[in-house]
């Protein structure tokens, strides 16, 4: 009856087109061979024990869970990626498991640099201070008072790639590309708070300072606190995470996930930077000069394609199958303007189709429909431009002007290679000799 | 009423707005650049080499703004007390900022580096566990490997990061040392060892104060601290010292080259016959690194459900928490399966095995770290009793 009344609620020259379109399909469904099974389907030929008992009460889970079939998707870490006992480590993000532009908060890549913290909220205080008119002390409810905003941005710890900047590590998306996530984060400009406080003109700097094990702080230069800086306690519309900084965290859109200090307990500024441990030992990119970057910011224009990927193989597909090549830009400098895809491994482009919304520092979803042939081989290479005039390098190019030590910012364009049966691998095109001095 | 409440604290407001910003925070060219044709929103050059998006009529790219919260002095919280605010402000900085008065010799460093910190970061800074060298020897010697890069040879020498030869200042040490270490017992040191820390860190590196040795006798204070100069020092780009620190940055930025980044006009960008001829296609070598745990699947089944879930997960909680000291040499702690290591330990007496797991010995931290109970830290003590016999 539902199904009727649709049909009868679209406009004459919609149904029509509608059923031209299935009149076609039905021809080229009937020549093809997946449509015409030899035997009866038991999924539907039997009534399935879930539809023949009570289910849970709504009692039950009282805080929802996912599905026990969905238990392979989840955060994983590798030993090679940690210290000892897993305290200053990091569990990153199932994205070839991932849907749109939003991370599940129990997906979200996890980081830290002394243990998750757990935080008692009643116990919170923000400290903000140094060059201000005045400081003041906040507490957690104190925080939530000031008018909140809600914005959608990716965090992406700068080392996401920085193993492979000598050749492909991991045949896996997940270890290639998950050290990010993405979520709608909901708090306060800091630019808000600063106008009853005042800040004195000689403020060029702000220490962001965690309360955790590692104290973990970072220098942020003034002009980020002044456009989009952000103190969340939002996470796609609940209370952040442990693993986020529960109760409080700072958020510098588009910026080093580092940057975006968790379990936030204090704001100084001061005229000059403090060296803090993670922004002088780690988080600096050494060049062939001998010099290092400090001080990296942004995560420059990045893609991946999602689907296919080494855990989301074609071996499925048969000849004539169209099937939606799927995947995710993001640059943590501005807007996606475009993503072109080759598949030769970056000889040739055509231009792939944006999806969804399109939002500023953010991940962007992109697809282009394939009609596959049994037994090709395709290197799949991604390449997002941005609204501030960035494109992704070539591995060759970045590496000309990075070497291969600096472990971080690695936004070389990345390829995957479908195998004559379907099987999808990490590869790295590289020409002999690309490495030029620059 | 409110509308003249309004037009009262709006003047205030834009007077603070334009003290704030004459100090030199704004001056990055506030003028418009381009449009973009994505949210046809103006966008402004931003110091991090992108863009940001200035609030234009109601909206910031393509998200609304309430423009009320944007004329108003929120006065929400308290002003702290002196007390809160000596207790909280701790941060040391480069010029001595936050460094107090204390003093401490390389060799009472040594003592609390073997009772506090060999386990993690091995002998003499050597590193191990997966945590940090400290030190591979000379400072100055391996400063100069920091223009080593595999980029052309795989096979050459790499450069040597550690304290001595890469960190720009040593304020980052004593800070770090002082309130991030021990790993598993933080802030509980005093200036006293923290100075006699550094004062080692600096020993074993081989790092020279004002021309001088720092051997076993060197006692550090504040004011020889302050003498130090790192031979990395001068090792980083862009400048961010100085009252001209942040035009510098926002400089570096505006030039892609500077950081491995490429512009491009969208209309000219490559589409066809982009690479050259003999292009070489690199795998994962040796299946790459994939000990992955949990285990990559993306099979949608129930999970297996093992006795060992119903209950506490004995090797479980041994690989996440006791093995990391107790499975090799030089960690300072019984290594799991060595017979003479543990028999050296079990003349103690279980009892006392069983108190020192549970209060902690030397660099070990009660319960090694671990958050289980009382009776679940026996059954962790007893595995390794039992596969070291």
């Amino acid at each position: 009856m539902d199904n009727k009344k649709s049909i009868n609620d679209l406009d004459i020259s919609d149904r029509r087109n509608f059923f031209k379109r299935t009149a076609a399909l039905g021809v080229t469904a009937l020549a093809g061979t997946s449509l015409i099974a030899s035997e009866d389907d038991h999924a539907i030929m039997h009534h399935p024990e879930w539809g023949q008992k009570w289910g849970d009460p709504v009692t039950k889970n009282r805080y929802g869970i996912p599905s026990a079939y969905e238990h392979n998707n989840t955060r994983r870490n590798t030993k090679l990626l940690a210290s000892g006992n897993y305290r200053a480590s990091i569990a990153v993000t199932p994205i070839h498991e991932s849907e749109g532009i939003i991370t599940p908060n129990g997906l979200f890549f996890s980081r830290s640099h002394g243990g998750t913290a757990h935080i008692d909220p009643k116990e919170y205080r923000l400290m903000i201070h140094g060059l201000v008119e005045k400081p003041i002390v906040l507490t957690l409810d104190q925080l939530k008072r000031y008018p909140s905003v809600t914005r959608t941005h990716f965090i992406e710890c700068p080392a996401n790639g920085g193993q492979e900047w000598r050749g492909p590590q991991f045949n896996s998306l997940q270890f290639a590309k998950g050290f990010m996530a993405s979520a709608e984060w909901t708090g306060v400009y800091i630019k808000t708070i600063l106008e009853d406080l005042g800040l004195k003109p000689e403020a060029q700097w702000m220490l962001a300072e965690g309360s955790d094990n590692s104290e973990m702080g970072r220098s942020v230069p003034i002009d980020k606190i002044l456009d989009d800086a952000m103190i969340v306690w939002g996470q796609n519309g609940e209370a952040l995470r442990p693993e986020q900084g529960y109760p409080v965290r700072l958020l510098l859109p588009g910026w080093e996930g580092n940057l975006c200090v968790k379990w936030l307990k204090r704001l100084d500024f001061a005229a000059e930077p403090w060296y803090a441990k993670e922004e002088t030992s780690k988080y600096t990119a050494l060049k062939p000069s001998g010099k290092a970057i400090q001080h990296f910011y942004a995560n420059e224009v990045n893609s991946t394609v999602v689907s296919p990927s080494p855990e989301k193989p074609w071996t499925d597909l048969e000849d004539g199958d169209i099937v939606e090549i799927e995947g995710l830009a993001w640059s943590g400098m501005g807007t996606i303007t475009g993503i072109d895809l080759s598949f030769d491994g970056g000889n040739n482009y055509v231009q792939a189709k944006i999806k969804g919304l399109l939002l500023p520092k953010s991940w962007t979803r992109w697809s282009y429909m394939h009609t596959y042939k049994k037994g090709e081989v395709l290197l799949l290479t991604s390449r997002a431009m941005d609204d501030a005039g960035y494109i992704q390098p070539t591995i060759d190019e970045e590496v000309s002007i990075m070497g291969v030590e600096s472990v971080y910012h690695r936004n070389g364009v990345e390829t995957w290679e479908v195998t004559p049966t379907g099987e999808v691998n990490h590869v790295q095109v590289r020409t002999p000799g690309g490495i030029k001095d620059v | 009423m409110f509308n003249t409440n309004y037009k009262l604290i709006a003047t205030a407001s834009v007077l603070s707005i334009a003290t704030l910003f004459s100090a030199g925070c704004m001056d990055d060219g506030a003028t418009p650049t381009k449009t973009t044709k994505a949210n046809t929103a103006t966008t402004i050059a931003s110091i991090d080499g992108g863009v940001k998006y200035p609030v234009i009529g109601d909206k910031t790219g393509p998200y609304y703004v309430n423009n009320q919260s944007n004329m108003m002095k929120i006065n929400n919280g308290r002003v702290p007390t002196a007390n809160e605010l000596v207790a909280w402000d701790k941060d040391v900085m480069p010029d001595g900022t936050g460094l107090p008065e204390g003093s401490g010799s390389v060799e009472d460093g040594e003592e609390i580096y073997e009772a506090q910190c060999v386990m993690c970061h091995g002998d003499f800074g050597s590193g191990g566990g997966g945590y940090p060298s400290l030190s591979k020897g000379n400072a100055d010697e391996l400063q100069k490997t920091l223009t080593n890069n595999r980029w052309k040879d795989p096979e050459a020498d790499g450069p040597t990061r550690v304290f001595g030869s890469y960190w720009p200042v040593a304020s980052t040490m004593w800070w770090y040392i002082r309130d991030g270490m021990p790993h598993t017992k933080s802030k509980t040191l005093s200036n006293d060892e923290v100075y006699a820390l550094t004062a080692y860190m600096l020993n074993i590196n081989e790092i020279t104060i004002d021309g001088e040795e720092v051997d076993d006798e060197y006692v550090l204070n504040r004011e020889k601290f302050l003498k130090i100069k790192m031979p990395n020092r001068d090792g980083f780009e862009p400048n961010i010292d100085g009252p001209n620190a942040l035009k510098d940055v926002r400089k570096y930025y505006e030039n892609p080259a500077n950081f491995g980044a490429k512009k491009v006009n969208p209309a000219t960008r490559c589409m066809k016959d982009c690479q050259e001829k003999s292009v070489v296609v690199t795998r994962v070598e040796n299946g790459g690194i994939s000990e992955f745990l949990p285990p990559m699947s993306v099979v949608r089944d129930l999970p297996k459900k093992e006795a060992s879930d119903m209950g506490f997960n004995v090797l479980k909680n041994y690989e996440d928490n006791c093995m990391p000291c107790h499975v090799a040499d030089g960690m300072g702690a019984p290594v799991t399966g060595d017979k003479e290591g543990w028999a050296e330990v079990l003349a103690k007496g279980m009892s006392g095995v069983y108190k020192n797991a549970l209060e902690g010995i030397n660099g070990m931290p009660a319960k090694g770290g671990a958050s289980v109970s009382d009776d679940e830290l026996k059954l962790l003590v007893d595995y390794m009793i039992d596969n070291s016999k």
